[in-house]
């Protein structure tokens, strides 16, 4: 006992000495027994978002001098030209230009930490949603039955267990199919939920929360009992932090959508030091069968909402930067030619956005052909030269020194391409 | 009191009926079932605590005196009165009433209920919104527009086909009076899952659950899985209704292989880059040969690993391929109006029908089988040949080969036993089970009999040994509190919190039946604010009278409301550990007057899940009659009933102090189990 008291008093941990029914379990088990918590051992951290609905990868990273592209999309496209529009395209490199509301991502791009890879995608050429996003969370492309998901494979093969209910968090309503499978993982809609609640009546609450503790203590199911257990340690991290009054660091300002608030609370939980290794989460309004718009409009919105939220992630985050590499994702992209509503529908090839001081950045990776015809799948498509799997395994190999990417990718024995520095 | 007369009648009803009913269909069974013993007792176990297992095992949870009612008329007769599924079911009957998704058949759905993007088509193909808008499409700009055409032409959103499926599925649960055909219902939909999210199979779930999955439910398992089989649900989710003939007698894997080494050659001339003439060969062939690819699999492939054999049931990818050619041309008579029909009725007028029949096509209510689309190879399943121009005749008959396969009488055995024994049920049990499946022609009444009659069934080790599902947890809920639910939709959005999102499964495999998957760290606090949201009603659309269930006894003392409240939640449960646990939060002098205080202030603010759609939501439940008038209503007998409780404010007290007691009971341990 003694033992314990002292450890608590003598650091962090007093953060966590009171709560509704004291210290977390793994942290009186750790002062037990002498060890080091792992929370407060520097590790690194991987954060995806998965963009639903198939982003337009041609209109937010385009190959702007590539004539095919300016024949099939009339009113959908844009060029870096000084003047032509008040607007134009960032031009990253001669070739490729990054969408006007995306200008967030241009110094991050500059300062080589953002990297973009194109034309990537799944080799199922499956035009489904459906199937798309759940080969893609599977990890297995042509393996419809795989019941867990490749972020889940991934943190089984971190070499460590959790060190606290917080090693993989998804912050969404429910666990998504990265997350299936049968190491622990989480899914919190908002960290301010996170906890016993009756609105407006903390103290009935706090009472209920103190009687589920000790009911769930005793049960004899061993599988509620260990499971309570974590939830009330987790909720006393999570009480301790004020999570309600969070202030970003650096003025960071993060946009008031669903992406901003995911991200925030993914800063939140980096910046607690509560072990999380690997988070996730997604946005959505990517489907942009009608009216994508250009500088403006939809497609304009959500581009914008998705560079302005990683940016204030980026700067809120600063003294972790070396720790974190985040990556998005979508399950295909959109056809080369505009369709008669102003839109595009469900293409191959798409692009993804790499930041991190690993990420071997300034680059627009991958393999863009010029877009005529013959060039394209099924002759419409932006063809999948990158497969989703050698950016996915090269990032686990070299940010979470994960090196069995026959298990993280089980079907996967193809070639890494150089996203990541090293 | 008019809520607690219904009850009464209906009660009076049932026990009226009953010798009635069993005269009538009881008996016609009996020949088999006559003998039908439970051993309960050399379990250990008494007659009440065995009817109180049955329920939790045959019900989505026990209503107050159901334990009472079960044990008066006899564990053996409840249960063979719950196999035959045919107990009127007139009150719930009107509270479906205003379902009217449920009286329509896929025809009516598919030509009613439209997403955004089908109407938006339709108005600007129909003029309604002008064409040249479409590049500018905003749909807040249309809305008056497209309102009136939907008006007009009596279209409705498609999203309402979900809340109304979701919402008839809720409230059919709680109130059924066959309880176990609705129990079946759910395993027969998780095993035979459909996505309500995928692509066009929305607006086919009604009847999926409706005609296809609640019928066969307690009938032969061959009947179910011809019945999935030509389900327009199911041919769209596993994508059969496009699986046709290769045009070649290559193989796909063949065809598959040949266009990776091509995709690979095209890789490498780009790279190098060879754009040439050679190159733009390598493009033809490539979609040559994507053309030939007609087969699709997966129907087949699930058909096996999941919905018959089992994935090691003892099939090859060979017997998957050929089982997918048996099954070419299985598909969708085209039924949308406004596309698809054309075509097929061309090839009628001109062909003639006669003509078509003869050639072997078919046409069954939303099935067709497109003879054009079949493979007539001669093929080999699992040992067995299917002769060349097998037609339709050759699909059935490897339904009715697989339906009867000895792995699919382990496969279903097993999965039934974990459903309703426990997480890992004996060997012993599944082989009894299998033997029963086996001889009798897959009849599933019979397989659940022979499970019952187990002592395996009865043992202790699986008595309370299965944690709820969300929706489980839900159901059972408003069954032992006797609530009555007017807007289903709130508790859909509690239930996805928790984990299960209903008919959201993405995967054929359906929501896994085990007890890790449903208890996690996130779920398991949500499942603890779901009980504190509940018995405080702040859950819209929700209401019940804790003082109603105890017979408007006022407990003497709070001690005594929480003994009286754990034994009426948790029938024949041990609750003294729990009862002690709580003890000390009772009797707490301060505490009742301490939550009174806090409860005041906000006693009229419902709970709203923290999910972001909440608007939709209760815009979504208002879409069904709301009854605020009957609620106010109820609200108004509930103080008449309880004479102290308009003006004393200890009474009041006692209240809240009651829902927190009953809100800790629900989010307990024991409560989650069954």
């Amino acid at each position: 006992m003694s033992t314990r008291r002292g450890f608590i008093k003598s650091g962090a941990l007093a953060l966590f000495a009171t709560g509704i029914g004291g210290v977390p379990a793994f942290i009186a088990n750790a002062a037990n027994s002498n060890k080091i918590i792992a929370p407060y051992k520097k590790s690194k951290k991987l954060v995806c978002i998965f963009q639903r609905g198939a982003m337009d990868g041609l209109m937010a990273v385009t190959p702007f001098t590539d004539d095919n592209l300016k024949l099939a999309r009339p009113n959908l496209f844009m060029t870096a030209a000084k003047g032509s529009s008040n607007s134009p395209l960032i031009d990253l490199d001669g070739r490729f230009g990054l969408h006007p509301t995306m200008k967030a991502f241009e110094p991050l791009f500059r300062e080589k930490r953002l990297g973009i890879v194109h034309a990537v995608g799944s080799p199922n050429s499956t035009r489904s949603h459906f199937d798309a996003q759940d080969y893609m969370e599977a990890g297995t492309p042509f393996n419809k039955g795989t019941s867990t998901g490749w972020l889940n494979r991934a943190v089984g093969l971190l070499g460590h267990d959790g060190a606290t209910p917080f090693q993989a968090v998804s912050i969404t309503s429910s666990l998504p199919k990265s997350f299936y499978g049968d190491n622990p993982s989480l899914a919190i809609n908002n960290l301010q939920d996170f906890a016993i609640q009756m609105r407006g009546n903390p103290l009935a609450a706090n009472l209920a929360a103190k009687s589920f503790e000790e009911l769930y203590d005793q049960t004899s199911s061993n599988l509620l009992s260990r499971t309570g257990k974590e939830s009330f340690d987790a909720v006393k991290m999570l009480q301790k932090a004020n999570t309600k009054n969070y202030k970003p660091a650096n003025g960071a300002v993060y946009p008031e959508t669903q992406l901003g608030n995911s991200l925030k609370q993914i800063a939140q939980l980096i910046k607690m030091d509560v072990g999380l290794e690997v988070a996730f989460t997604e946005c959505g309004g990517w489907d942009t069968h009608y009216n994508q718009g250009t500088e403006g409009g939809a497609f304009a919105r959500n581009v914008g909402d998705l560079s302005n939220c990683i940016n204030a992630f980026w700067a809120d985050i600063s003294t972790y930067q070396d720790d974190v590499t985040l990556m998005t994702m979508t399950e295909f992209g959109r056809t080369v030619k505009q369709n008669g509503t102003g839109g595009t529908d469900h293409g191959r090839g798409s692009c993804l956005f790499l930041l991190g001081n690993d990420v071997n950045g300034g680059i627009v990776h991958g393999n863009m052909p010029l877009l005529a015809k013959e060039n394209l799948e099924d002759g419409r498509d932006v063809p999948v030269t990158t497969d989703f799997r050698s950016v996915f395994s090269e990032v686990a190999d070299s940010h979470l020194k994960i090196n069995n990417d026959r298990v993280l990718f089980p079907e996967w024995d193809g070639k890494k391409i150089g996203v990541m520095k090293g | 009191m008019k809520k607690y007369s219904s009850v009464v009648f209906i009660l009076f009803f049932l026990i009226g009926i009953v010798p009635v009913l069993s005269s009538f269909i009881i008996n016609d069974s009996s020949d088999s079932l006559s003998s039908l013993k439970f051993p309960f007792k050399r379990a250990g176990l008494t007659e009440r605590q065995a009817a109180a297992h049955l329920l939790s095992r045959f019900t989505f949870g026990t209503t107050p005196n159901q334990i009472d009612e079960v044990v008066k008329m006899g564990l053996v007769k409840w249960f063979e009165q719950q196999l035959a599924a045919n107990l009127p079911d007139d009150s719930l009957n009107v509270a479906l009433a205003p379902y009217e998704t449920l009286n329509l058949n896929n025809k009516q759905l598919i030509n009613t209920y439209l997403n955004s993007g089908q109407l938006i088509n339709l108005a600007i193909k129909e003029g309604v919104v002008p064409k040249d808008s479409a590049l500018h499409f905003e749909y807040k700009n249309h809305k008056a527009q497209i309102d009136s055409f939907m008006k007009e032409r009596g279209f409705k959103q498609q999203q309402e086909v979900v809340r109304q499926l979701i919402g008839q599925k809720i409230i059919r649960s709680a109130s059924t009076n066959n309880q176990l055909q609705e129990v079946m219902t759910s395993f027969w939909y998780n095993h035979f899952n459909v996505d309500v999210t995928k692509d066009n199979s929305t607006n086919y779930v009604i009847c999926y659950e409706k005609d296809v999955i609640r019928p066969n439910s307690l009938g032969k398992f061959e009947d179910l899985l011809a019945a999935t089989a030509k389900s327009p649900a199911m041919l769209t989710y596993l994508d059969n209704f496009r699986s046709v003939a290769s045009m070649n007698n290559q193989g796909p894997e063949v065809v598959a292989k040949n266009l990776k080494d091509l995709y690979q050659q095209q890789q490498q001339m780009r790279a190098k880059g060879d754009t040439g003439s050679k190159f733009k060969d390598l493009g033809n062939k490539i979609n040559y040969l994507k053309n030939l690819q007609g087969l699709n699999e997966n129907y087949a492939r699930e058909i096996m690993e999941l919905h018959t054999l089992g994935v090691d049931g003892g099939y090859t990818q060979t017997d998957v391929t050929n089982a997918a050619k048996v099954l070419t041309g299985w598909t969708i008579f085209p039924m949308n109006d406004n596309q698809g029909l054309q075509g097929i009725q061309k090839m009628i007028d001109k062909v003639g029908i006669e003509k078509l029949t003869e050639q072997g096509y078919v046409h069954d209510g939303d099935f067709m089988f497109a003879v054009n689309k079949h493979d007539q190879t001669e093929k080999v399943v699992l040992g067995n040949t299917f002769p060349v121009k097998g037609g339709v005749d050759e699909g059935k008959k490897l339904i009715t080969m697989l339906a009867h396969h000895n792995s699919t009488a382990h496969f279903i055995c097993k999965k039934l036993a974990v459903r309703f024994v426990s997480d890992n049920p004996s060997k012993d049990l599944i082989e009894k089970m299998a033997t029963t499946f086996l001889k009798q022609d897959g009849d599933i009444r019979q397989v659940l009999t022979t499970m019952v009659a187990s002592p395996e069934f009865w043992s202790k080790n699986s008595l309370r040994e299965k944690i709820k599902s969300p929706f489980e947890l839900t159901i059972s809920t408003i069954r032992a509190l006797n609530a009555k639910v007017t807007q289903p939709y709130q508790l859909f959005s509690w239930i996805s919190r928790m984990g299960e999102k209903m008919y959201h499964y993405q995967a054929p495999t359906g929501f896994p039946d085990r007890a890790q998957y449903w208890i996690n760290t996130g779920s398991l606090l949500n499942r603890m604010n779901f009980g504190l949201a509940l018995a405080n009603q702040k859950i819209p659309g929700l209401t019940f009278n804790l003082a109603a269930l105890n017979n408007h006894h006022e407990p003497e003392s709070m001690e005594a409301a929480l003994t009286t409240y754990c034994k009426l939640l948790l029938p024949e449960r041990d609750v003294k550990e729990t009862v002690n646990r709580l003890m000390p939060l009772v009797n707490d002098p301060q505490l009742s007057n301490k939550i009174a205080a806090a409860g005041k202030a906000v006693k009229n603010e419902p709970e709203h899940p923290a999910m972001g759609n909440d608007m939709m939501m209760t815009m979504m439940d208002s879409g069904v009659k709301n009854d605020s008038k009957s609620k106010d209503a109820t609200k108004k007998n509930e103080l008449n009933n309880n004479k102290q409780a308009s003006l004393n404010s200890m009474a009041a007290n006692n209240n809240n102090m009651l829902s927190q007691v009953a809100g800790i009971i629900i989010g307990s341990p024991e409560f989650q189990r069954r």
